[in-house]
């Protein structure tokens, strides 16, 4: 009681040291006030902001609790001048800072913070782009064995044998999916088997502009093969953009059609075991692949090879062995070494001294 | 022109949507606002009757024929084209010119999607279950190393999950919870790691026109 | 027992035995539940595109309100038509192109951010990572444990160089850490699908059927 009446008497210390600032890395329309806290902040509500363009005429923009230093304005015109006041709050108790300086909002071209990842882009992006180059000049590179792929060919053969289609599915991805896209690449290589050893492709979409480039693609591969001709249009369709309505139609192909192998690579959701699953039941030899993490459990279980993540983008240099995207791999590899050394300097620094590390990687 | 305006347009999109990460000011949000919620949803539309027509000489051609299961075939041209009736002319709840109710019995296209593409759906999912099991059964007669790590992690994690897990020792699910927080994301972290450099790699052949696979083969 | 009467739910019923009948094998209900299925959910995209895209985004705001900017994607659209026209066939790859690019790009960053750069930032050993796990003094060792994983398991994707003496011994403990992964996830997913299949049961027995409640 004596406190209030005493507060009644005296009032309470306004905020002091407002500063206005443009709320940096924005789109603009916003600006912060800091302050520094009232001498009385233990006893407050709380603070509200004021604000005015001329200096003259205050408007309430804002409340903030006590034990609050900082308050973010996202209501303003960029290119328009502000002042702030803050006030000191306790029931219909008002003390009013000074006003701070006057202040724009403006929109930023380049969000800083996020500086380190362009940096990683640049860098690891420039490393692939060396190695690309390099390889342009026919220099050899080495690849390590990957064991889903070098089945391939015992697949295809195998289907060839039998008399039996290959069933390619990339999966419910779209075409902004890269998993998807590297499946097509793979497509590509597979259709040129199929078209050497003139065996049947059945290749179902979910996604209307993958189904579209992998036409093409196809197309392009029996083209290239000399077997123009042989290339059945309706071999590449598409089904319908659902994923369960299409996990259904692929399923019932699996088990009428029968195909001798199943390449289920690309861009995968919880269809990927009921596909695996199907496949497995009919003894077609199953290939599978994918980035996705979740899905590559049930692969692993129900496939006989499986790519896993990376695997799937090494796959169409490894099969068409073409220089350009064994150098992609060489520079992917190097990127990896990076990363490695990295984290093992990182910890070094983390754990010796009191820099902080972890914020290179915010 | 026939391969390199596709392939400038590639460049100059695929810069755009690497911009738009890294730049806040309005011309850019708005442009891949534009992008995002108009124009590439525009052309997916467009696309679409690209798959249709697809779908429909398919099942023509397989009626045509008569190939095996032509029948059926019939069914899902009857059903599209009902369903696409319904819903292009009597709305998506009805609201259409179209009636889409006789007496009690309605009929429109969200009640159809209710009724038969929501059970469709959760009943292939619903699948998995039996999926799952048959496919850790496919693990365990495989008697690799591998396949016993995955089975012996998969079965204490599954224990562990479970109220069971707790009355067979009380360490368990700590346990399951461990290898979930441990070694599995240690595992995923170097997988993720390893993608993102084959995404990377994939997506600046894409853009700079190194990989054009995509383009198909007729025309320079 | 009180069986539905109400048609939708013998619709979905019969849908839903059909659906399961595959388990035993394939077979006439199996064919036409999908083949409905697929004719429906296509009929349904056409809807949804016409109504919740074509439409307020395109069609409205063009003729209706003269939002003449919108006749570039309109054009661009047409041209995957081009496809049915062999000469100009080509003109396909110019929507192809503008949605490939935009999302590839678009996925560059976004990756490298969400792969590269916070993986890596969550397995730098730091005092601020060991206390993240709120396990005391253990925290050092599963974050010790954690480093190996991630490092051995990046080796297995080392390919320029074959898999034997010290990458093969880290490679191969990589694998090992990606199968307890996966065999965790594949643990962990097992409940979530028992209990949608306990929920097409419930719809079964309880909703059509009228057994249970």
């Amino acid at each position: 009681m004596a406190v209030i009446l005493l507060i009644g008497l005296i009032g309470v210390a306004p905020p002091t040291h407002v500063r206005a600032y443009d709320t940096p890395d924005d789109g603009g329309g916003s600006i912060m006030v800091e302050w520094h806290l009232s001498q009385d902040d233990a006893i407050l509500d709380g603070y509200e902001i004021y604000r005015s363009n001329d200096g003259d005429v205050y408007e309430k923009v804002g409340f903030i609790g006590r034990n609050r230093t900082r308050y973010e304005d996202s209501n303003t015109e960029d290119g328009e001048n502000y002042f702030y006041k803050v006030v000191a709050l306790k029931d219909t108790l008002k003390m009013y800072s000074q006003a701070s300086q006057p202040v724009m909002s403006s929109p930023q071209w380049f969000d800083l913070p996020k500086l380190n990842i362009l940096i990683a882009c640049v860098i690891f992006g420039g490393l692939i782009l060396y190695f690309v180059y390099h390889a342009r000049k026919g220099k050899e590179l080495y690849i390590r064995k990957i064991a889903g792929l070098q089945a391939i060919d015992d697949a295809v053969g195998r289907a060839t044998e039998m008399g039996k289609p290959i069933l390619y599915t990339t999966g419910t991805g779209l075409i902004g999916d890269i998993a998807t896209i590297a499946s097509l690449n793979i497509l590509g290589e597979i259709a040129k088997k199929c078209a050497r050893y003139d065996t049947q492709l059945i290749n179902p979409h979910l996604d209307p502009i993958v189904y579209t480039v992998a036409r093409e693609v196809v197309k392009e591969s029996y083209t290239q093969v000399g077997r123009p001709d042989a290339f059945d249009p309706d071999s590449v369709y598409f089904i319908t953009d659902l994923q369960f309505a299409y996990a259904a139609a692929v399923s019932g192909i699996m088990v009428r059609e029968k195909p001798a192998t199943n390449f289920l690579i690309g861009w995968f959701m919880a269809e990927s075991l009921i596909l695996a699953e199907t496949g497995a039941s009919t003894g077609a030899i199953q290939i599978a692949g994918t980035d996705r993490v979740p899905q590559l459990p049930f692969f692993i279980t129900a496939c006989d090879y499986t790519l896993i993540g990376e695997e799937l983008y090494a796959a169409s240099a490894y099969i068409s062995k073409e220089p350009l995207l064994l150098g992609a791999i060489k520079g992917e590899d190097l990127g990896k070494l990076i990363i490695g050394a990295a984290l093992i300097a990182g910890s070094i620094i983390g754990l010796l001294t009191k820099l902080p590390i972890l914020n290179l990687f915010k | 022109m026939k391969k390199g305006l596709p392939l400038i347009l590639v460049f100059i999109c695929g810069i755009l949507g690497i911009i738009q990460y890294f730049a806040p000011h309005p011309v850019v949000q708005d442009t891949d606002n534009f992008f995002r919620n108009n124009l590439l949803k525009i052309l997916a539309a467009f696309a679409l009757v690209l798959g249709l027509g697809s779908l429909l000489k398919v099942h023509m051609d397989k009626i045509k024929r008569k190939r095996e299961n032509w029948q059926y075939s019939w069914v899902l041209i009857i059903v599209f084209i009902i369903t696409s009736i319904i819903g292009l002319f009597g709305g998506v709840t009805g609201e259409g010119p179209l009636p889409t109710r006789i007496g009690s019995f309605s009929f429109d296209n969200q009640t159809i999607y209710d009724n038969v593409i929501v059970p469709l759906g959760s009943t292939m999912f619903a699948l998995l279950a039996f999926f799952m099991a048959s496919a850790a059964y496919r693990a365990f007669r495989a008697r690799s190393t591998e396949a016993t790590l995955l089975l012996a992690s998969a079965f204490i994690v599954m224990l562990g999950v479970l109220p069971l897990g707790d009355r067979i020792s009380p360490h368990l699910p700590s346990f399951a919870q461990w290898i979930m927080d441990v070694p599995n994301v240690a595992g995923q972290r170097g997988i993720l790691i390893g993608v993102a450099f084959g995404i990377l790699a994939t997506a600046l052949k894409i853009i700079l026109g190194i990989e054009r696979s995509w383009l198909g083969g007729g025309g320079e | 027992m009180n069986i539905s009467l109400d048609p939708w739910i013998w619709i979905s019923a019969l849908l839903t035995v059909s659906i399961f009948s595959f388990l035993y094998r394939d077979n006439p209900f199996y064919r036409f539940a999908e083949h409905i299925f697929v004719g429906v959910a296509n009929g349904w995209a056409v809807t949804f595109y016409w109504h919740n895209i074509l439409v307020p985004s395109l069609f409205d705001p063009l003729f209706r309100r003269g939002q003449l900017l919108l006749i570039i994607p309109f054009i661009i659209g047409i041209l995957y038509l081009t496809r049915f026209i062999p000469r100009v066939s080509w003109l396909v790859r110019i929507p192809i192109g503008i949605t490939m690019g935009y999302y590839v790009g678009a996925s560059i960053p976004a990756d490298v951010q969400a792969y590269i750069i916070k993986q890596t930032q969550g397995t730098i050993l730091t005092s601020q990572n060991f206390q993240a796990w709120n396990a005391g003094n253990m925290g050092v060792v599963w974050s010790i444990i954690l480093f190996v994983g991630v490092i051995c398991t990046l080796s297995y994707f080392y390919f320029s160089k074959e898999h034997k003496g010290v990458l093969g011994i880290t490679s191969r403990i990589g694998i090992i850490f990606v199968m307890i992964g996966f065999g965790a996830a594949f643990g962990y997913t097992v409940m979530a699908r028992i209990s949608l299949l306990i929920g097409r049961l419930q719809f079964l027995l309880g909703d059509w059927l009228g057994v249970i409640h």
